[in-house]
């Protein structure tokens, strides 16, 4: 470890790429403006679109509908975010979502990283064939009704479990990890080896705490993707309620607005007595809002795990 | 419609690796005939019989594998029967897939021949189009992006400008699609891109993109690369801070200047990364995300606009015609399967690093 | 001894226990039997000492009841009854209805708007044409009493009978309401102010397109953004906004992408010249730039804006589908520029843009073969048709939602009119899903008050803006803007073509020709005026190429099988 903190200051200071000397040549102060200016211009172009739907999700239903919302809201009101809020649904389907992510990403990251490092291990006679078995896998479909006869079949309909036991492997995230481990220098697995560990105990206590980053990474990609997806809900567990998960909410509700939309040009001759509370256009932004939020913040606590402990080179040297 | 499993994966994402170790070790000057002897040399074991013996000693290894090998071909593979559906005329709810109607090859023949099938065979170009210039892209851009960042030497600065960019990976496609709708408007609707161009005087009249069929590929890999970009740079930031730094320091010994750096170091070091990527996506070429083509596609461009999974939805879905789904997915298989393994092949043959 | 017992054959203890089992059954049985023949008596009817659980699928855009809704809490403490949700919105209904189709299990009641009738022909409905025949279900068999042959299956996937109840548009009585919610060339209040209120009768549509071209030249801004003159509907699911007109145009009712002529025989309009005279109508105005050149790239959220803003002087639509924007424009008190509806034909034609409501046939509820208890459903349906329960569904409980008056006319308050629109209040206090799926008492009540508050006459005039109001009395009094249209003539009897139930093939073929037109269209239209024919007939070509034939065949026969049994 000691090494570690050796080689961080020097890897700062080289990757700096300027000497040691700290002065700047004309073509480093050209350089950096240049490339700041370009990437706080990018950043400005992939937030403002985040910025337009926020100010959308805070403007006033029916006002939204005239689009021409910058990033400002132009009549400012919460009632969209109270619609998605008074949804009686929306608090058990928050905690479901979170759950079922939390499960996912743990029971993923577990049988994953111990089959990659299984994978990992050049001796291990059978390591291409069930390697090939598992890349294949990304690329074939059974089709969305043998897979749900399966689920059916197994019983797991209308249960928990139908949310995390049929993902616990996915090949992308196999091929990650194992080439991660792969890379690892042999000396590391060697020396626990001759101190007297078993395969599990070396993946276990050796390998795994060296992977944090990519498993940091991994566990991110896992998590975002089930906090995302609805399918399995409305294929496998959409008779019950209580199992029924964020995005799954949200969509029904987005639905309803829109059909709100066209009966509500019904009742009345106009809409003197006030019109809607909320629009599709405005709901979806609040909703998209309410939707991503939460795993937007995921990624920054994840991040101090991807600068640091990455110098595996040090060890060498 | 997209399986939430295929949103775990990202068109173009790196791999972490510190294989940036082996090509460190390569003296410079090296040639690959070289290299690839050496390699060829250092990896070989000698033929080693499977005995039992050898099983039994590896049996902590197996205890690891072979369960979960078990699950994947129960959960992937078993219900591949129920590609038979493809050689029916399905119609469900007549009791189970083997009460069905046997129609042969009828599917295959309807899918491929005819008005459907002209329209098939444009479908699949589309497809091949948008992801062939969605992967250049996206991975060039996630790849200069990630030197660029790399470049950023104040820390705080770096890290929000990343966290920036990957936020429009959490907007769904149907938001994006409708952003990407208005900014291609006129100016009068919204539409900044016009906008822009206008007031730089590079065009006289607003340009109507989504009228023309061939700007449509480049408005889908422009729009993916708008909402990518930043996700995919992830994993290669992460690769490019496992680079050994006293690789650096000695170049800057040898007086290497930034590009020098980059193109010696930095890019050789995650070549293995970005080549298994490409290998991986190479299969995942006919299989697109489905609401950008299918919300920012009209009339005027269907023709370049509508891909597979859009001609699926309309005949194979909206029409309960479950048969024709399969055999589309049966297609996209092989397809994606002949892809992959020539590509691994192809990467093989010029030494570098290999999927399986 | 275990592994005998898993091959099935009992062996030693085994056996002694099933027989001992057996044995305890039978004695016990004849003493079960008095309590379970009174149970039998009661156990079909629906009361609260009799608590019934119903598993309801139901396809709707409709939300769920709240848990504290105040509806559900009547059902259960007048009827026993608790509803169990299954809710799949339109967009999802074909992935579930396949898997659950294959999975075979089904809820008590499936409320299904699948115009392929997969459920149906997929033998997941029970046949209740006996059922009704035993007079336990009085109003659900006065509801089909007259209209039992259309109502029913006739195809051949499964016995013909009926198993599954209209949910809209069975009529009992006179049909009320104000708002006008079918297909129109619809034009802007102001533009027909400025004219002057000119007279609308026929209307043509150089007549029209005349009115918006003198308006835009007079007023090229609105609110400091461009004027459109015209706007072509295409969005998304929308195409027939592009499609439809020539039909109307030619006289013809809405039947989809037929005409049918006088021997009853449909046709195709497409490829034919009442389509090829509107669009070359259309590709001229598109080049004196009445025509929006963004028609085409629009979502269907542009569309809404654009007309929201007020900028957009007419189109053809649908008087549901602006529903929104005309909202926005009234909230904002901009009444000058919400539509008013008009009905352009060719010369020598007589327009029916109106027609009769039409029954949503095998749209609706039905029984599941699956059910447990089906007879139980099937009360809850017959208990749901009565007047009182529906008018606890439609309008709400008097008093809270609505008052009753002196002369036994509903009406209601600002506040409940308020509410009425509010999504998180129907959630409590309205079961909308159900309603959704439920056969309805549509038209009138027998004390006079229309089903729903959105046609209670009473109910719009109350809340006409003063805009409205004096543009009405400006076109001769008229009294809601259905008189703005033609008085709906009786249907044909096979009325409507377009929800015939089509083989597969003839769907496809549906399929390929709307794609065709939302291909070529655009091009037509957006064209030099040079070019027309040879675009045209390229659009022409294009249709010979997809299996016409197979498609008015198709239509055809079922045109023929409605007037044989209807």
């Amino acid at each position: 470890m000691s090494s570690t903190t050796v080689a961080k200051p020097l890897a700062r200071r080289a990757s700096r790429g300027g000497s040691p000397r700290r002065k700047w040549t004309v073509e480093q102060i050209v350089f950096t403006t240049l490339n700041t200016t370009f990437l706080v211009t990018l950043a400005a172009l992939m937030i403002y679109p985040l910025l337009n739907t926020l100010a959308i999700s805070l403007n006033d239903g029916m006002d939204a509908v005239r689009g021409g919302i910058g990033i400002w809201p132009r009549a400012f009101s919460l009632q969209n975010y109270n619609v998605v809020f008074n949804m009686s649904t929306i608090y058990q389907a928050f905690f479901m979502s979170v759950l079922k992510t939390v499960v996912v990403v743990v029971t993923n990251l577990f049988f994953t990283s111990m089959l990659a490092y299984a994978l990992s291990r050049k001796e291990f006679i059978f390591r291409r064939p069930i390697t090939l078995i598992f890349v294949l896998t990304m690329y074939f479909d059974a089709g969305l009704i043998p897979n749900y006869l399966l689920i059916k079949d197994l019983g797991m309909l209308n249960s928990f479990q139908a949310y995390w036991v049929p993902t616990i492997i996915s090949a992308f995230n196999l091929i990650i990890l194992r080439t991660y481990m792969k890379s690892l220098p042999d000396e590391i697995i060697e020396s626990a080896r001759i101190d007297g560990a078993g395969e599990f105990r070396t993946w276990w206590q050796v390998v795994m705490p060296l992977c944090k980053p990519t498993l940091a990474v991994v566990g991110l990609f896992v998590a975002v993707g089930s906090w995302n997806s609805w399918l399995d809900t409305l294929l496998y567990n959409s008779s019950d309620p209580a199992l029924s998960t964020l995005q799954y909410e949200l969509q029904k509700l987005l639905a309803s607005s829109m059909n709100a939309g066209m009966n509500s040009v019904a009742a009345t001759g106009s809409a003197a007595s006030g019109g809607q509370v909320t629009t599709p256009i405005a709901l979806r932004s609040a909703i998209t809002m309410v939707a991503a939020v939460p795993i937007l913040f995921v990624y920054p606590f994840l991040q101090k795990h991807f600068v640091s402990g990455l110098t595996i080179g040090s060890v060498k040297g | 419609m997209t399986d939430p499993v295929s949103t775990l994966v990202t068109p173009v994402s790196t791999l972490v690796t510190a294989t940036g170790l082996e090509p460190a070790l390569e003296p410079a000057g090296s040639s690959r005939a070289q290299n690839r002897k050496a390699r060829k040399n250092a990896a070989k074991d000698p033929k080693r019989k499977i005995t039992w013996d050898r099983v039994w000693a590896q049996r902590a290894l197996l205890a690891m594998s072979v369960p979960l090998l078990m699950y994947q071909i129960l959960f992937k593979y078993v219900p591949v029967y129920g590609w038979a559906i493809a050689f029916q005329h399905y119609k469900p709810g007549r009791g189970s897939i083997w009460n069905q109607k046997w129609v042969g090859l009828q599917n295959f023949h309807n899918l491929f021949t005819g008005v459907n099938g002209e329209r098939f065979r444009r479908v699949v170009v589309n497809t091949m189009g948008q992801s062939v210039l969605t992967l250049i892209v996206g991975t060039f851009g996630a790849i200069v992006l990630a030197l660029l960042l790399n470049e950023v030497k104040n820390l705080p600065l770096k890290r929000i400008l990343q966290n920036i960019t990957y936020m429009p990976h959490f907007l769904s496609w149907v938001i994006v699609a409708s952003l990407a709708s208005v900014a291609l408007s006129l100016p009068s609707s919204g539409g900044f891109i016009n906008q822009g161009l206008m007031s730089l005087h590079l065009v006289d009249h607003p340009v109507l993109f989504l009228t023309q069929p061939n700007y449509f590929w480049g408005i889908v890999a422009g729009t993916n690369l708008w909402k990518e970009l930043g996700w995919n740079t992830i994993l290669y930031l992460a690769a490019i801070t496992a680079i050994d730094p006293s690789l650096y320091e000695a170049a800057e010994v040898d007086g290497a200047g930034r590009y020098r750096k980059m193109f010696s170091i930095t890019l050789p070091s995650i070549r293995p990364t970005i080549v298994v990527l490409l290998i991986i996506n190479s299969g995942w070429i006919l299989t697109t995300n489905f609401e950008l083509p299918y919300f920012l596609g009209n009339g005027l461009v269907s023709d370049k606009s509508e891909t597979i999974d859009v001609f699926v939805l309309r005949y194979g879905y909206q029409l309960g015609n479950y048969s024709l789904a399969v055999v589309a997915g049966i297609f996209k298989t092989i397809v994606a399967v002949i892809l992959v393994g020539s590509a691994n092949l192809a990467a093989k043959r010029l030494n570098q690093e290999t999927l399986v | 001894m275990k592994r005998d017992l898993r091959l099935g054959v009992l062996r030693g203890t085994g056996r002694r226990l099933t027989v001992a089992a057996t044995a305890m059954a039978l004695i016990a049985l004849p003493a079960c039997s008095p309590d379970n023949s009174a149970d039998k008596n009661n156990s079909d009817t629906l009361s609260p000492s009799n608590p019934t659980t119903l598993s309801v699928w139901i396809t709707t855009a409709q939300q769920a009841p709240a848990p504290d809704n105040k509806i559900t809490k009547l059902l259960k403490d007048k009827l026993g009854v608790t509803i169990k949700y299954e809710i799949v919105t339109p967009d999802n209904e074909d992935q579930k209805i396949g898997v659950t189709l294959a999975g075979g299990q089904y809820p008590d009641l499936i409320g299904t708007g699948d115009l392929k009738q997969r459920f149906l022909e997929g033998g997941a409905l029970l046949r209740l044409d006996d059922m009704l025949k035993t007079g336990a279900y009085p109003n659900l068999a006065a509801h089909v009493k007259d209209d039992i042959k259309k109502m029913s299956y006739s195809g051949d996937q499964v016995d013909k009978g009926l198993y599954i109840f209209p949910n809209y548009n069975r009529f009992y009585g006179d049909v009320t309401g104000g708002v006008y919610y079918g297909p129109a060339f619809w034009i802007q209040k102001r533009v027909l102010a400025d004219a002057g209120y000119p007279d609308l009768s026929n209307m043509t549509l150089d007549r029209y397109f005349q009115l918006i071209a003198d308006y835009k030249a007079k007023h090229p801004q609105t609110d400091g953004a461009p004027t459109v003159g015209f706007e072509v509907l295409a969005s998304k699911g929308r195409e027939w906004g592009m499609t439809n007109p020539p039909a109307l145009l030619a006289g013809s009712p809405n039947n989809g992408g037929v005409i049918v002529d006088s021997n009853n025989h449909a046709s195709i309009y497409a490829d034919k010249d009442v389509a090829k005279n509107f669009y070359n109508v259309l590709n001229k105005e598109y080049n004196a730039g009445l025509v929006d050149p963004e028609s085409f790239t629009l979502t269907q959220d542009q569309y809404n804006a654009k007309l929201a803003t007020g900028t957009v002087l007419g189109m053809h639509d649908q008087g549901w589908d602006f529903g929104t924007a005309t909202q926005s424009l009234q909230s904002a008190h901009k009444d000058e520029y919400t539509y008013v509806p008009l009905m352009p034909v060719y010369p020598g034609v007589k327009p029916w843009y109106q027609d009769r409501a039409v029954m949503n046939i095998n749209q609706g509820f039905g029984v599941s073969v699956s059910s447990k208890q089906p007879k139980k459903a099937l009360k809850f349906l017959d208990t749901m048709l009565s007047e009182e329960w529906q008018k606890t569904l439609s309008w709400g409980v008097a008093g809270e939602d609505y008052q009753v008056g002196a002369d036994g006319v509903f009406s209601r308050t600002d506040q409940q009119r308020k509410n009425y629109k509010d999504v998180t209040w129907r959630a409590s206090n309205r079961l909308d899903a159900l309603l959704d799926m439920l056969p309805k008492h549509n038209g009138k009540f027998s004390d006079g008050n229309a089903y729903s508050p959105d046609d209670q006459p009473a109910e719009f005039y109350a809340t006409l803006s003063d805009y409205d109001k004096n543009f009405m009395a400006k076109y001769g009094n008229k009294k809601t803007w259905t008189d703005f249209v033609n008085k709906a003539p009786q249907n044909p009897k096979y009325y409507p073509a377009w929800n015939i139930k089509l083989s597969d093939d003839a769907n496809q073929v549906n399929q390929q020709l709307t794609d065709t037109s939302v291909q070529n269209l655009p091009k037509i239209i957006a064209g030099k005026p040079a070019d027309f024919d040879k675009n045209w007939q390229a659009y022409v070509d294009a249709i010979h190429k997809v299996d016409v034939k197979v498609y008015e065949d198709a239509v055809n026969a079922g045109i023929k099988d409605r007037l044989a049994n209807w």
